[in-house]
C-alpha cells in the first residue's frame, strides 16, 4: 500500500484553477522528488495535500484512509507533516519552543525529549541556539529549525517545500546529507526542490510538473539521464 | 513632595495595576486574533456586578468571588467567540469590530433594563494601611496585589504551559500552528475566553473601591486602548507596565492641574506614541 496517494486532484485559488488533475503516489521508506519550474504548481499541490487549500475534485488517501475532507491540523496530528516554503517559523518564540510546537500532537508528545536530542544531533548548531528567538537566526539555521520542527512530529510522511531555497551551496550540501540520513533510517519523504540535480541524486522516484499537471514520472536516475526531459523540463 | 501628592501617586499606581489587568485582556485578544474587542468595557462592568451580587447577595468574600468571576468569564468568552466572533475571524477588521460592538450593545441594553444606570456600590472595606505619611485603603492594596498575581499567572501560563505556548504560536503564525497539529480555532476561543476572564477580574477588583453602573466599563475600555498602545498591542507584560504609567499619570496630574485634564493628557500621549512609536514603548506582540 502506498503511504500517500493523490488521485486526480484539481485545485486553485478563488476562481483560478491551478492544478488540472494531478496524481501522485508515495512509497513507504522512499524519497520521492517533485520538481518543475517556478509556478508549475508544486506548492499548490502540497498545500492541497495538507488541506490548507480545498481540493476541488479528486481524492487524497493517507495510509489507506480518505483524508480529502479532514482539517489540516488533524492531518498533521496523524503524521502528515509539511515543512512549508518560506519556513514559517514562530519567529517570536525560541528555537526550543519551535521544536516543542512540532511535537504538539498527542502521538509524538511522549517522545518529545528524545526527539529533540535527535534533532540536536542532526543539527548541532541548533543546540547552541536553543534559547534564541527563531527570528534572529540566519537563513540556514532557520531552515534547520523548520526541518527539525517537522521531525519533532514523528512524521509518517515528511514533505519539504524548497529545502535549499536561498541557502549557500555549503549549507545545501549539509542539508541534503541530513536528508539522505533520514531516508536511510526509513523516513518516507516528499521533496520539492529547485535544485533538480541534487533532488534526483537523493530521490528514488520523481515527478516532473508543468502548468499544473504531471508531465513525466519515473525512477529518479532514469529521468535525470533522459536528455529530452532534461532539456524540456529540468533546465539542466 | 507633600504627603497629599504622594498619597495620590501611590493611589494611582495601585489603580494602575488593575488597569493593567483590563488592558492585558484586550491586548491578548488583539495580539492573538487581530480583533479589537468593543465588548471589553461592558464585560468589565459585568465583572463589577459579579462582585456586587456575590458579595451583597450571597455574602461571599469579594476575593473568593473573583474565582467564580474568572470561571464564568472564561466560559462567557468561549460563548461570545463561538457565537459572534468566529464567523468573522477571517473577514476584514470592520466585521469583527461590528460583531463585538453588537455584543457590547446587547450587554448594555439588557444591563440597563435590568440594573438601571444608577450607581451601585459594594459595601466592603478592609480598613486602611498607614505607612509614614501615607494612608492606603486596604481594598486598593489587595487589588494591586491580586493584579500582580493575575499578571504573573498569565505570564506563567503563556510561557510555561502547553496551551499557553499554543496561544503564542497561533498568535505568531496561525497557518504554521495548524501545520503542527494545533487546532487554531479552539486556541482562538481559549484566548477570547482568557481575555474576557481578565476583563471580568479587572471589573471585579474595581468594584471593591469605586461605585459603578453598567456603563462604567467604557472608561476602562478606553484606558485599555491607551495602555495597549503604550505597552505595545499584543504584549501582556507591556500592558501591565502601560497600566502603571497611566495610573501614575492619574496620580500626578491632579496635583498640578484640574482633574478634567487627565483624559486630555492620556489621549495626547496615546496619539503621540502612535505617531512616534506605533509598536508601543515596549514593542508589540507576544
Ligand atoms: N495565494 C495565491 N493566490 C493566487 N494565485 C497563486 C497563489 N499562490 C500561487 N499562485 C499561482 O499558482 C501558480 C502555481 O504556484 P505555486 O504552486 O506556488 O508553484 P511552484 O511552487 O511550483 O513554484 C502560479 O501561477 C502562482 O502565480
Ligand atoms: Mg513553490
Amino acid at each position: 500500500m502506498a503511504a500517500l496517494e493523490v488521485r486526480d486532484i484539481t485545485s486553485g485559488y478563488g476562481e483560478v484553477q491551478i492544478l488540472w488533475g494531478v496524481s501522485l503516489k508515495l512509497e513507504p521508506g522512499k524519497l520521492t522528488a517533485l520538481v518543475g519550474s517556478n509556478g508549475s504548481g508544486k506548492t499548490t499541490m502540497l498545500r492541497t495535500i495538507m488541506g490548507q487549500l480545498r481540493a476541488w475534485q479528486g481524492q487524497v488517501t493517507f495510509q489507506g484512509q480518505d483524508i480529502t475532507r479532514l482539517p489540516s491540523y488533524q492531518r498533521a496530528s496523524e503524521g502528515l507533516v509539511l515543512v512549508p516554503e518560506g519556513r514559517q517559523l514562530f519567529t517570536d518564540m525560541t528555537v526550543q519552543e519551535n521544536l516543542e510546537m512540532g511535537a504538539f500532537a498527542p502521538r509524538p508528545q511522549p517522545q518529545m525529549r528524545r526527539n529533540m536530542e535527535r534533532v540536536f544531533a542532526l543539527f548541532p548548531r541548533l543546540a547552541e541556539r536553543r534559547s534564541q528567538k527563531a527570528g534572529t537566526l540566519s537563513g540556514g539555521e532557520q531552515q534547520m529549525v523548520a526541518v527539525g520542527r517537522g521531525l519533532m512530529a514523528e512524521p509518517r510522511i515528511l514533505m519539504i517545500d524548497e529545502l535549499s531555497l536561498g541557502l549557500s551551496p555549503r549549507l545545501t550540501l549539509d542539508l541534503f546529507e541530513s536528508l539522505r540520513r533520514l531516508k536511510n533510517e526509513g523516513q518516507t519523504i516528499l521533496l520539492v526542490e529547485q535544485n533538480v540535480a541534487m533532488a534526483m541524486a537523493v530521490g528514488d522516484y520523481a515527478y516532473v510538473m508543468a502548468e499544473g499537471r504531471v508531465k513525466m514520472e519515473g525512477h529518479a536516475r532514469d529521468l535525470l539521464h533522459n536528455e529530452e526531459i532534461r532539456a524540456a523540463y529540468l533546465g539542466v | 513632595m507633600p504627603a497629599q501628592v504622594l498619597t495620590s501617586v501611590v493611589d494611582g499606581l495601585m489603580l494602575g495595576f488593575v488597569y493593567g489587568v483590563a488592558a492585558m485582556g484586550m491586548t491578548l485578544i488583539w495580539g492573538v486574533m487581530r480583533v479589537i474587542n468593543l465588548s471589553h468595557g461592558p464585560l468589565i462592568a459585568l465583572g463589577m456586578f459579579g462582585t456586587y451580587f456575590l458579595f451583597t447577595g450571597l455574602g461571599l468574600n469579594p476575593y473568593l468571588g473573583l474565582l467564580l468571576i474568572a470561571v464564568v468569564g472564561l466560559v462567557a468568552g468561549f460563548v461570545i467567540y463561538g457565537v459572534a466572533v468566529h464567523r468573522v475571524i477571517n473577514a476584514p477588521y470592520l466585521s469583527s469590530l461590528l460583531a463585538t460592538f453588537a455584543v457590547s450593545m446587547m450587554i448594555i441594553g439588557v444591563g440597563t433594563a435590568a440594573l438601571s444606570t444608577s450607581p451601585f456600590n459594594v459595601d466592603f472595606s478592609l480598613g486602611s494601611v498607614a505607612a509614614g505619611p501615607l494612608t492606603i485603603p486596604g481594598t486598593r492594596l489587595m487589588a494591586a496585589f491580586a493584579a500582580v498575581l493575575v499578571a504573573g499567572l498569565l505570564y506563567l501560563f503563556l510561557y510555561r504551559t502547553k496551551p499557553g505556548k499554543a496561544i503564542r504560536a497561533v498568535s505568531n503564525n496561525r497557518g504554521a500552528a495548524e501545520l503542527m497539529g494545533i487546532p487554531s480555532s479552539r486556541v482562538l476561543a481559549l484566548s477570547f475566553g482568557i481575555g474576557t476572564m481578565l476583563a471580568g477580574l479587572a471589573g471585579g477588583l474595581i468594584a471593591t473601591f469605586f461605585p459603578f453602573t453598567i456603563l462604567s466599563g467604557e472608561t476602562y475600555q478606553l484606558k485599555s486602548f491607551v495602555i495597549g498602545v503604550l505597552g505595545g498591542l499584543g504584549n501582556p507584560i507591556g500592558a501591565l507596565v502601560g497600566g502603571l504609567v497611566l495610573g501614575l499619570l492619574e496620580g500626578i496630574i491632579p496635583a498640578f492641574m484640574p482633574v478634567s485634564w487627565v483624559p486630555v493628557i492620556e489621549f495626547a500621549l496615546f496619539v503621540l506614541v502612535l505617531l512616534i512609536r506605533p509598536t508601543g514603548l515596549l514593542g508589540g506582540r507576544a
